[in-house]
Protein backbone atom coordinates (compact mmCIF):
# COMPACT_ATOMS: atom_id res chain seq x y z
CA UNK A 1 0.00 0.00 0.00
CA UNK A 2 2.82 2.36 0.89
CA UNK A 3 4.55 1.44 -2.35
CA UNK A 4 1.40 2.33 -4.33
CA UNK A 5 1.07 5.67 -2.55
CA UNK A 6 4.69 6.49 -3.28
CA UNK A 7 4.21 5.70 -6.95
CA UNK A 8 1.11 7.87 -7.10
CA UNK A 9 2.97 10.72 -5.39
CA UNK A 10 5.83 10.39 -7.85
CA UNK A 11 3.43 10.49 -10.77
CA UNK A 12 1.71 13.54 -9.37
CA UNK A 13 5.03 15.29 -8.93
CA UNK A 14 6.00 14.50 -12.51
CA UNK A 15 2.72 15.90 -13.81
CA UNK A 16 3.12 19.01 -11.68
CA UNK A 17 6.65 19.51 -12.95
CA UNK A 18 5.55 19.14 -16.55
CA UNK A 19 2.73 21.58 -15.96
CA UNK A 20 5.14 24.19 -14.61
CA UNK A 21 7.48 23.92 -17.59
CA UNK A 22 4.60 23.85 -20.06
CA UNK A 23 3.19 26.97 -18.48
CA UNK A 24 6.54 28.66 -18.90
CA UNK A 25 6.29 28.07 -22.64
CA UNK A 26 2.69 29.22 -22.74
CA UNK A 27 3.60 32.52 -21.13
CA UNK A 28 4.89 33.78 -24.46
CA UNK A 29 2.04 35.94 -25.66
CA UNK A 30 1.47 38.37 -28.47
CA UNK A 31 1.89 41.85 -27.04
CA UNK A 32 1.19 43.63 -30.32
CA UNK A 33 1.06 42.96 -34.02
CA UNK A 34 1.07 45.16 -37.08
CA UNK A 35 0.49 44.74 -40.76
CA UNK A 36 2.88 46.17 -43.31
CA UNK A 37 1.03 46.74 -46.57
CA UNK A 38 3.17 47.27 -49.65
CA UNK A 39 1.89 48.45 -53.01
CA UNK A 40 3.80 46.77 -55.80
CA UNK A 41 3.43 48.10 -59.33
CA UNK A 42 4.79 45.89 -62.08
CA UNK A 43 5.68 48.03 -65.04
CA UNK A 44 6.18 46.52 -68.48
CA UNK A 45 9.86 46.23 -69.27
CA UNK A 46 11.28 47.95 -72.33
CA UNK A 47 10.85 46.01 -75.55
CA UNK A 48 13.56 43.37 -75.87
CA UNK A 49 16.27 43.82 -78.46
CA UNK A 50 15.24 41.96 -81.61
CA UNK A 51 15.28 41.99 -85.38
CA UNK A 52 13.41 44.82 -87.01
CA UNK A 53 13.04 44.85 -90.79
CA UNK A 54 14.48 47.91 -92.42
CA UNK A 55 11.82 50.38 -93.37
CA UNK A 56 12.06 52.61 -96.39
CA UNK A 57 12.50 56.27 -95.68
CA UNK A 58 9.20 58.13 -95.33
CA UNK A 59 8.21 60.19 -98.35
CA UNK A 60 9.18 63.83 -98.24
CA UNK A 61 6.29 66.15 -97.43
CA UNK A 62 4.72 67.85 -100.41
CA UNK A 63 6.19 71.31 -100.21
CA UNK A 64 3.67 72.62 -102.71
CA UNK A 65 0.86 72.10 -100.19
CA UNK A 66 2.34 74.43 -97.60
CA UNK A 67 1.90 77.73 -99.49
CA UNK A 68 -1.67 76.71 -100.25
CA UNK A 69 -2.40 76.12 -96.58
CA UNK A 70 -0.76 79.39 -95.62
CA UNK A 71 -2.89 81.22 -98.14
CA UNK A 72 -6.06 79.52 -96.93
CA UNK A 73 -5.27 80.45 -93.38
CA UNK A 74 -4.71 84.02 -94.48
CA UNK A 75 -7.88 84.16 -96.61
CA UNK A 76 -10.20 81.16 -96.35
CA UNK A 77 -12.44 82.42 -99.15
CA UNK A 78 -9.69 82.72 -101.72
CA UNK A 79 -10.03 79.29 -103.31
CA UNK A 80 -9.50 76.95 -104.94
CA UNK A 81 -11.20 75.24 -102.00
CA UNK A 82 -13.51 77.18 -99.74
CA UNK A 83 -13.30 76.78 -96.01
CA UNK A 84 -16.14 77.88 -93.80
CA UNK A 85 -15.26 80.12 -90.93
CA UNK A 86 -17.05 82.01 -88.24
CA UNK A 87 -15.04 84.91 -86.92
CA UNK A 88 -11.84 83.56 -85.50
CA UNK A 89 -13.16 80.03 -85.05
CA UNK A 90 -12.78 77.53 -87.84
CA UNK A 91 -15.66 75.27 -88.76
CA UNK A 92 -13.20 73.16 -90.68
CA UNK A 93 -9.65 73.45 -89.52
CA UNK A 94 -7.17 74.07 -92.31
CA UNK A 95 -4.57 71.47 -92.98
CA UNK A 96 -6.88 68.50 -92.67
CA UNK A 97 -6.53 68.34 -88.88
CA UNK A 98 -9.82 68.17 -87.03
CA UNK A 99 -9.77 69.12 -83.38
CA UNK A 100 -12.71 67.79 -81.41
CA UNK A 101 -13.70 69.57 -78.26
CA UNK A 102 -14.25 66.81 -75.70
CA UNK A 103 -17.06 67.58 -73.27
CA UNK A 104 -16.11 67.38 -69.62
CA UNK A 105 -17.97 67.61 -66.37
CA UNK A 106 -16.95 67.74 -62.71
CA UNK A 107 -19.61 66.47 -60.30
CA UNK A 108 -19.67 67.56 -56.67
CA UNK A 109 -16.44 66.48 -54.93
CA UNK A 110 -16.49 63.78 -52.28
CA UNK A 111 -15.43 65.00 -48.83
CA UNK A 112 -13.32 62.49 -46.89
CA UNK A 113 -12.35 62.74 -43.24
CA UNK A 114 -10.94 60.70 -40.38
CA UNK A 115 -9.64 61.27 -36.89
CA UNK A 116 -6.23 59.69 -36.36
CA UNK A 117 -5.78 58.47 -32.79
CA UNK A 118 -2.42 57.63 -31.23
CA UNK A 119 -1.38 54.02 -31.28
CA UNK A 120 -1.09 52.59 -27.74
CA UNK A 121 1.19 49.84 -29.03
CA UNK A 122 3.70 52.18 -30.63
CA UNK A 123 5.89 52.14 -27.51
CA UNK A 124 6.54 48.44 -28.18
CA UNK A 125 6.18 47.94 -31.90
CA UNK A 126 6.05 50.42 -34.73
CA UNK A 127 6.73 50.52 -38.44
CA UNK A 128 8.63 53.37 -40.06
CA UNK A 129 7.83 53.39 -43.80
CA UNK A 130 10.33 54.67 -46.34
CA UNK A 131 9.05 53.49 -49.68
CA UNK A 132 5.42 54.12 -50.47
CA UNK A 133 5.17 52.28 -53.74
CA UNK A 134 7.52 49.66 -55.11
CA UNK A 135 7.76 50.06 -58.88
CA UNK A 136 9.36 46.93 -60.27
CA UNK A 137 10.27 45.72 -63.75
CA UNK A 138 10.51 42.05 -64.64
CA UNK A 139 13.37 40.23 -62.98
CA UNK A 140 14.77 40.82 -59.51
CA UNK A 141 14.72 44.21 -57.80
CA UNK A 142 16.14 45.06 -54.39
CA UNK A 143 14.92 47.88 -52.17
CA UNK A 144 17.39 48.77 -49.41
CA UNK A 145 15.68 49.81 -46.20
CA UNK A 146 12.17 49.69 -47.64
CA UNK A 147 10.94 50.23 -44.08
CA UNK A 148 12.18 50.07 -40.50
CA UNK A 149 10.78 48.30 -37.45
CA UNK A 150 11.15 49.39 -33.85
CA UNK A 151 10.70 46.97 -30.94
CA UNK A 152 10.97 47.30 -27.18
CA UNK A 153 9.75 45.41 -24.14
CA UNK A 154 10.63 45.13 -20.49
CA UNK A 155 11.20 41.37 -20.67
CA UNK A 156 12.84 39.11 -23.21
CA UNK A 157 10.91 39.30 -26.46
CA UNK A 158 10.79 38.10 -30.03
CA UNK A 159 9.66 39.64 -33.32
CA UNK A 160 8.09 37.20 -35.76
CA UNK A 161 6.53 37.64 -39.18
CA UNK A 162 4.59 35.94 -41.91
CA UNK A 163 3.24 37.12 -45.19
CA UNK A 164 -0.38 36.90 -46.18
CA UNK A 165 -1.16 34.62 -49.04
CA UNK A 166 -2.21 31.57 -47.11
CA UNK A 167 -5.15 29.53 -48.29
CA UNK A 168 -6.62 29.58 -44.80
CA UNK A 169 -7.78 33.13 -45.33
CA UNK A 170 -11.38 33.53 -46.31
CA UNK A 171 -11.78 34.91 -48.90
CA UNK A 172 -8.33 34.01 -50.20
CA UNK A 173 -6.37 37.08 -51.21
CA UNK A 174 -4.53 37.43 -54.50
CA UNK A 175 -1.43 35.33 -54.15
CA UNK A 176 1.29 37.37 -55.85
CA UNK A 177 3.86 38.13 -54.51
CA UNK A 178 3.55 36.25 -51.22
CA UNK A 179 2.00 33.17 -52.86
CA UNK A 180 0.38 30.28 -51.08
CA UNK A 181 2.37 27.74 -49.13
CA UNK A 182 3.99 25.41 -50.22
CA UNK A 183 4.84 27.69 -53.15
CA UNK A 184 7.72 29.99 -52.23
CA UNK A 185 7.15 33.71 -51.88
CA UNK A 186 8.51 36.00 -54.56
CA UNK A 187 9.16 38.58 -51.84
CA UNK A 188 12.25 38.20 -49.64
CA UNK A 189 13.59 40.13 -46.69
CA UNK A 190 16.84 40.80 -44.89
CA UNK A 191 17.86 42.70 -41.79
CA UNK A 192 21.25 44.04 -42.90
CA UNK A 193 22.18 44.97 -39.32
CA UNK A 194 22.01 41.28 -38.46
CA UNK A 195 22.66 39.43 -41.71
CA UNK A 196 22.85 40.39 -45.38
CA UNK A 197 21.22 37.13 -46.44
CA UNK A 198 17.74 37.39 -47.94
CA UNK A 199 15.06 34.97 -46.80
CA UNK A 200 11.78 34.39 -48.60
CA UNK A 201 8.82 35.49 -46.50
CA UNK A 202 7.12 32.72 -44.58
CA UNK A 203 3.69 32.24 -46.13
CA UNK A 204 2.37 29.39 -44.01
CA UNK A 205 0.73 31.55 -41.36
CA UNK A 206 1.38 31.27 -37.60
CA UNK A 207 3.82 30.75 -35.95
CA UNK A 208 5.76 32.27 -38.85
CA UNK A 209 9.47 32.96 -38.66
CA UNK A 210 11.71 34.89 -36.28
CA UNK A 211 12.71 38.34 -37.52
CA UNK A 212 14.87 39.08 -34.46
CA UNK A 213 14.96 38.63 -30.70
CA UNK A 214 15.48 41.15 -27.91
CA UNK A 215 16.69 41.11 -24.33
CA UNK A 216 14.70 42.49 -21.41
CA UNK A 217 14.56 46.28 -21.70
CA UNK A 218 16.27 46.33 -25.09
CA UNK A 219 14.97 48.73 -27.70
CA UNK A 220 16.11 48.31 -31.27
CA UNK A 221 15.25 49.65 -34.69
CA UNK A 222 16.46 48.04 -37.88
CA UNK A 223 16.04 48.47 -41.61
CA UNK A 224 14.26 45.79 -43.60
CA UNK A 225 15.66 45.28 -47.10
CA UNK A 226 13.31 43.77 -49.65
CA UNK A 227 13.96 41.79 -52.77
CA UNK A 228 11.17 41.13 -55.29
CA UNK A 229 11.19 38.71 -58.18
CA UNK A 230 8.76 39.36 -61.02
CA UNK A 231 8.50 36.29 -63.24
CA UNK A 232 7.79 36.75 -66.93
CA UNK A 233 4.43 35.04 -66.45
CA UNK A 234 3.20 37.75 -64.09
CA UNK A 235 0.93 40.31 -65.71
CA UNK A 236 1.77 43.99 -65.31
CA UNK A 237 -0.43 45.77 -62.81
CA UNK A 238 -0.88 46.72 -59.18
CA UNK A 239 -0.38 44.14 -56.44
CA UNK A 240 -0.41 44.23 -52.66
CA UNK A 241 1.82 42.42 -50.21
CA UNK A 242 0.68 42.27 -46.59
CA UNK A 243 3.11 41.11 -43.91
CA UNK A 244 2.19 40.68 -40.29
CA UNK A 245 4.80 41.44 -37.61
CA UNK A 246 4.17 40.09 -34.11
CA UNK A 247 5.85 41.08 -30.86
CA UNK A 248 5.93 38.05 -28.59
CA UNK A 249 6.80 38.57 -24.92
CA UNK A 250 7.37 36.35 -21.91
CA UNK B 1 -25.13 74.07 -85.28
CA UNK B 2 -23.23 76.38 -87.64
CA UNK B 3 -23.30 73.64 -90.25
CA UNK B 4 -27.03 73.29 -89.84
CA UNK B 5 -27.55 77.05 -90.34
CA UNK B 6 -25.25 77.06 -93.34
CA UNK B 7 -27.10 74.16 -94.92
CA UNK B 8 -30.46 75.83 -94.26
CA UNK B 9 -29.20 79.07 -95.78
CA UNK B 10 -27.96 77.18 -98.81
CA UNK B 11 -31.34 75.49 -99.16
CA UNK B 12 -33.12 78.84 -98.94
CA UNK B 13 -30.79 80.37 -101.48
CA UNK B 14 -31.34 77.48 -103.85
CA UNK B 15 -35.11 77.70 -103.45
CA UNK B 16 -35.20 81.43 -104.06
CA UNK B 17 -33.03 81.13 -107.14
CA UNK B 18 -35.05 78.26 -108.51
CA UNK B 19 -38.28 80.10 -107.78
CA UNK B 20 -37.14 83.01 -109.85
CA UNK B 21 -36.56 80.80 -112.89
CA UNK B 22 -39.54 78.45 -112.72
CA UNK B 23 -42.27 78.67 -110.05
CA UNK B 24 -43.46 75.06 -110.32
CA UNK B 25 -40.09 73.36 -109.97
CA UNK B 26 -39.83 71.03 -106.99
CA UNK B 27 -36.67 69.53 -105.56
CA UNK B 28 -35.07 67.99 -102.55
CA UNK B 29 -32.16 68.87 -100.37
CA UNK B 30 -29.97 66.73 -98.22
CA UNK B 31 -29.27 68.26 -94.86
CA UNK B 32 -26.42 66.89 -92.79
CA UNK B 33 -26.07 67.81 -89.17
CA UNK B 34 -24.07 66.70 -86.21
CA UNK B 35 -25.28 66.20 -82.66
CA UNK B 36 -22.66 67.42 -80.24
CA UNK B 37 -21.58 64.83 -77.68
CA UNK B 38 -22.75 65.49 -74.17
CA UNK B 39 -21.59 64.07 -70.87
CA UNK B 40 -23.33 64.26 -67.53
CA UNK B 41 -22.13 62.71 -64.29
CA UNK B 42 -22.99 62.42 -60.64
CA UNK B 43 -21.05 61.12 -57.65
CA UNK B 44 -22.92 59.70 -54.67
CA UNK B 45 -20.99 59.19 -51.42
CA UNK B 46 -22.01 56.32 -49.14
CA UNK B 47 -24.09 54.96 -51.97
CA UNK B 48 -25.16 51.61 -50.53
CA UNK B 49 -26.48 50.36 -47.22
CA UNK B 50 -23.64 48.83 -45.24
CA UNK B 51 -21.23 51.64 -46.08
CA UNK B 52 -18.47 52.43 -43.61
CA UNK B 53 -15.06 51.37 -42.35
CA UNK B 54 -13.77 47.92 -41.44
CA UNK B 55 -10.27 46.79 -40.48
CA UNK B 56 -7.81 48.17 -37.96
CA UNK B 57 -6.59 44.63 -37.38
CA UNK B 58 -4.33 44.64 -34.34
CA UNK B 59 -5.31 48.11 -33.13
CA UNK B 60 -7.63 46.79 -30.46
CA UNK B 61 -10.43 49.07 -31.67
CA UNK B 62 -13.36 48.29 -33.90
CA UNK B 63 -13.89 51.08 -36.44
CA UNK B 64 -17.28 52.73 -36.72
CA UNK B 65 -18.55 55.13 -39.35
CA UNK B 66 -18.35 58.80 -38.39
CA UNK B 67 -21.33 61.06 -37.78
CA UNK B 68 -20.85 63.00 -41.04
CA UNK B 69 -21.67 60.00 -43.19
CA UNK B 70 -25.26 59.39 -44.29
CA UNK B 71 -26.67 56.96 -46.78
CA UNK B 72 -26.59 58.48 -50.25
CA UNK B 73 -24.65 61.59 -49.29
CA UNK B 74 -22.61 63.37 -46.68
CA UNK B 75 -18.95 62.64 -46.05
CA UNK B 76 -16.87 59.53 -46.42
CA UNK B 77 -16.19 59.58 -42.69
CA UNK B 78 -13.87 56.89 -41.35
CA UNK B 79 -14.53 58.06 -37.80
CA UNK B 80 -11.77 57.30 -35.28
CA UNK B 81 -8.86 55.32 -36.68
CA UNK B 82 -5.57 54.33 -35.08
CA UNK B 83 -2.20 55.47 -36.41
CA UNK B 84 -0.27 52.60 -37.94
CA UNK B 85 -3.21 50.47 -39.09
CA UNK B 86 -5.18 49.84 -42.27
CA UNK B 87 -8.87 50.32 -43.03
CA UNK B 88 -11.34 49.72 -45.83
CA UNK B 89 -14.36 51.99 -46.34
CA UNK B 90 -17.01 50.05 -48.17
CA UNK B 91 -19.31 51.69 -50.73
CA UNK B 92 -17.52 55.02 -50.43
CA UNK B 93 -18.62 56.58 -53.72
CA UNK B 94 -20.53 55.72 -56.85
CA UNK B 95 -19.83 57.47 -60.13
CA UNK B 96 -22.70 57.58 -62.65
CA UNK B 97 -22.17 58.83 -66.20
CA UNK B 98 -24.66 59.52 -68.96
CA UNK B 99 -23.26 60.21 -72.41
CA UNK B 100 -24.23 59.95 -76.05
CA UNK B 101 -20.58 59.92 -77.06
CA UNK B 102 -20.12 56.72 -79.02
CA UNK B 103 -16.43 56.78 -78.14
CA UNK B 104 -17.23 56.65 -74.44
CA UNK B 105 -15.57 58.59 -71.65
CA UNK B 106 -12.78 58.64 -69.09
CA UNK B 107 -13.19 59.34 -65.37
CA UNK B 108 -10.35 60.88 -63.38
CA UNK B 109 -10.08 61.07 -59.60
CA UNK B 110 -7.67 63.27 -57.65
CA UNK B 111 -7.33 64.87 -54.27
CA UNK B 112 -7.87 68.63 -54.37
CA UNK B 113 -5.15 68.95 -51.72
CA UNK B 114 -3.05 66.81 -49.42
CA UNK B 115 -4.67 65.73 -46.15
CA UNK B 116 -5.41 68.87 -44.14
CA UNK B 117 -4.94 68.40 -40.41
CA UNK B 118 -7.02 70.18 -37.81
CA UNK B 119 -8.14 69.77 -34.21
CA UNK B 120 -5.34 69.91 -33.24
CA UNK B 121 -3.47 71.45 -36.17
CA UNK B 122 -0.34 69.33 -36.62
CA UNK B 123 3.03 70.62 -37.71
CA UNK B 124 3.25 70.54 -40.64
CA UNK B 125 -0.45 71.10 -41.16
CA UNK B 126 -0.74 68.67 -44.06
CA UNK B 127 0.16 65.03 -44.61
CA UNK B 128 0.74 63.45 -48.05
CA UNK B 129 -2.39 62.04 -49.60
CA UNK B 130 -0.44 59.67 -51.84
CA UNK B 131 0.08 56.24 -50.27
CA UNK B 132 -2.40 57.11 -47.53
CA UNK B 133 -5.79 57.13 -49.28
CA UNK B 134 -6.44 54.52 -51.97
CA UNK B 135 -9.33 53.52 -54.24
CA UNK B 136 -10.53 50.19 -55.57
CA UNK B 137 -13.67 49.03 -57.34
CA UNK B 138 -16.31 47.88 -54.86
CA UNK B 139 -16.45 44.17 -54.34
CA UNK B 140 -17.79 42.08 -51.47
CA UNK B 141 -14.42 40.36 -51.08
CA UNK B 142 -12.43 43.59 -50.68
CA UNK B 143 -10.32 43.87 -47.54
CA UNK B 144 -7.94 46.48 -46.11
CA UNK B 145 -5.17 44.51 -47.85
CA UNK B 146 -6.71 44.22 -51.31
CA UNK B 147 -4.70 45.71 -54.17
CA UNK B 148 -5.63 49.35 -54.60
CA UNK B 149 -4.53 52.52 -56.37
CA UNK B 150 -3.47 55.60 -54.52
CA UNK B 151 -5.15 58.97 -54.84
CA UNK B 152 -2.71 61.76 -55.61
CA UNK B 153 -2.79 65.45 -54.88
CA UNK B 154 -3.74 67.38 -58.01
CA UNK B 155 -1.42 69.56 -60.04
CA UNK B 156 -4.38 71.82 -60.79
CA UNK B 157 -5.75 74.63 -58.69
CA UNK B 158 -8.32 73.66 -56.04
CA UNK B 159 -11.41 75.85 -56.07
CA UNK B 160 -12.57 76.95 -52.62
CA UNK B 161 -10.22 74.48 -50.98
CA UNK B 162 -11.52 71.70 -53.17
CA UNK B 163 -15.20 71.95 -52.35
CA UNK B 164 -15.69 73.67 -55.70
CA UNK B 165 -13.60 71.18 -57.66
CA UNK B 166 -10.28 71.66 -59.43
CA UNK B 167 -9.33 74.14 -62.14
CA UNK B 168 -7.16 72.40 -64.73
CA UNK B 169 -6.92 75.32 -67.14
CA UNK B 170 -3.34 76.03 -66.09
CA UNK B 171 -2.20 72.41 -66.11
CA UNK B 172 -2.98 71.08 -69.55
CA UNK B 173 -6.74 71.45 -69.35
CA UNK B 174 -7.39 68.04 -67.85
CA UNK B 175 -6.12 65.69 -65.13
CA UNK B 176 -3.00 63.61 -65.78
CA UNK B 177 -3.25 60.05 -67.16
CA UNK B 178 -2.17 58.58 -63.82
CA UNK B 179 -5.43 59.87 -62.32
CA UNK B 180 -7.62 57.70 -64.54
CA UNK B 181 -9.94 55.54 -62.47
CA UNK B 182 -12.36 54.39 -65.17
CA UNK B 183 -12.28 54.25 -68.93
CA UNK B 184 -15.50 53.25 -70.70
CA UNK B 185 -15.41 52.84 -74.50
CA UNK B 186 -19.13 53.15 -75.24
CA UNK B 187 -22.04 55.53 -74.80
CA UNK B 188 -24.85 54.88 -72.37
CA UNK B 189 -25.95 55.35 -68.79
CA UNK B 190 -23.50 53.50 -66.59
CA UNK B 191 -22.35 53.47 -62.96
CA UNK B 192 -19.41 52.13 -61.00
CA UNK B 193 -18.93 51.92 -57.23
CA UNK B 194 -15.69 52.45 -55.37
CA UNK B 195 -14.32 51.50 -51.96
CA UNK B 196 -11.62 53.56 -50.29
CA UNK B 197 -8.63 52.26 -48.33
CA UNK B 198 -6.87 54.16 -45.59
CA UNK B 199 -3.35 53.02 -44.81
CA UNK B 200 -2.08 55.05 -41.89
CA UNK B 201 1.67 54.97 -41.54
CA UNK B 202 3.21 55.27 -38.11
CA UNK B 203 4.37 58.79 -38.95
CA UNK B 204 0.98 60.45 -39.36
CA UNK B 205 0.26 62.75 -36.41
CA UNK B 206 -2.82 62.37 -34.24
CA UNK B 207 -5.33 64.86 -35.62
CA UNK B 208 -8.48 65.21 -37.67
CA UNK B 209 -7.78 65.13 -41.39
CA UNK B 210 -9.91 66.23 -44.33
CA UNK B 211 -9.61 66.18 -48.10
CA UNK B 212 -11.89 66.54 -51.13
CA UNK B 213 -11.72 63.89 -53.83
CA UNK B 214 -12.62 65.46 -57.17
CA UNK B 215 -13.91 63.39 -60.07
CA UNK B 216 -13.65 64.71 -63.62
CA UNK B 217 -15.44 63.03 -66.52
CA UNK B 218 -14.26 63.72 -70.06
CA UNK B 219 -15.77 62.37 -73.27
CA UNK B 220 -13.46 60.57 -75.64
Amino acid sequence: MRRINFAALLALGTVAGLAVFSQADALQTTKAFKEVVLTIVITPSPAPVGFLPRRPAPPAPNAAVRPLMARLVEDPYAGPARIASSGAAWDVAPGGTLIAQAPSVQPSPVPVQFVAKPDPNSAFLRIVPHTGELDVPYGTTTFPCAFEIFTFYTTAHQLTDWGYGTKTQNPPPPTYPIQNWPAASYLSWAVPDNSPTFKTYNNAGPPGETTWTGRAGQSQQHCIDLSIVVPNSQAAGVYTAAIQYNLLVN
Amino acid sequence: MRRLIAAAAALLFTTVTAGGAAADTAGSAQIKYKINPTVRAQVIPNYLSGFGPIGGLGSGQTPAVGASAVLGGGTVDFGNVVVGYQYLYKYAAQVSVQTNDAAGFVVYGEGATDLNGSNPVPAPATFPLAQTLFWLISNASNSPFSPAHTFNRTGGVPIAGGSGGIDYSGSGGQPPPMAVIWSNPTSGNVSQGYDYQLRLSGTIPASQFNVYIVYTVIGN
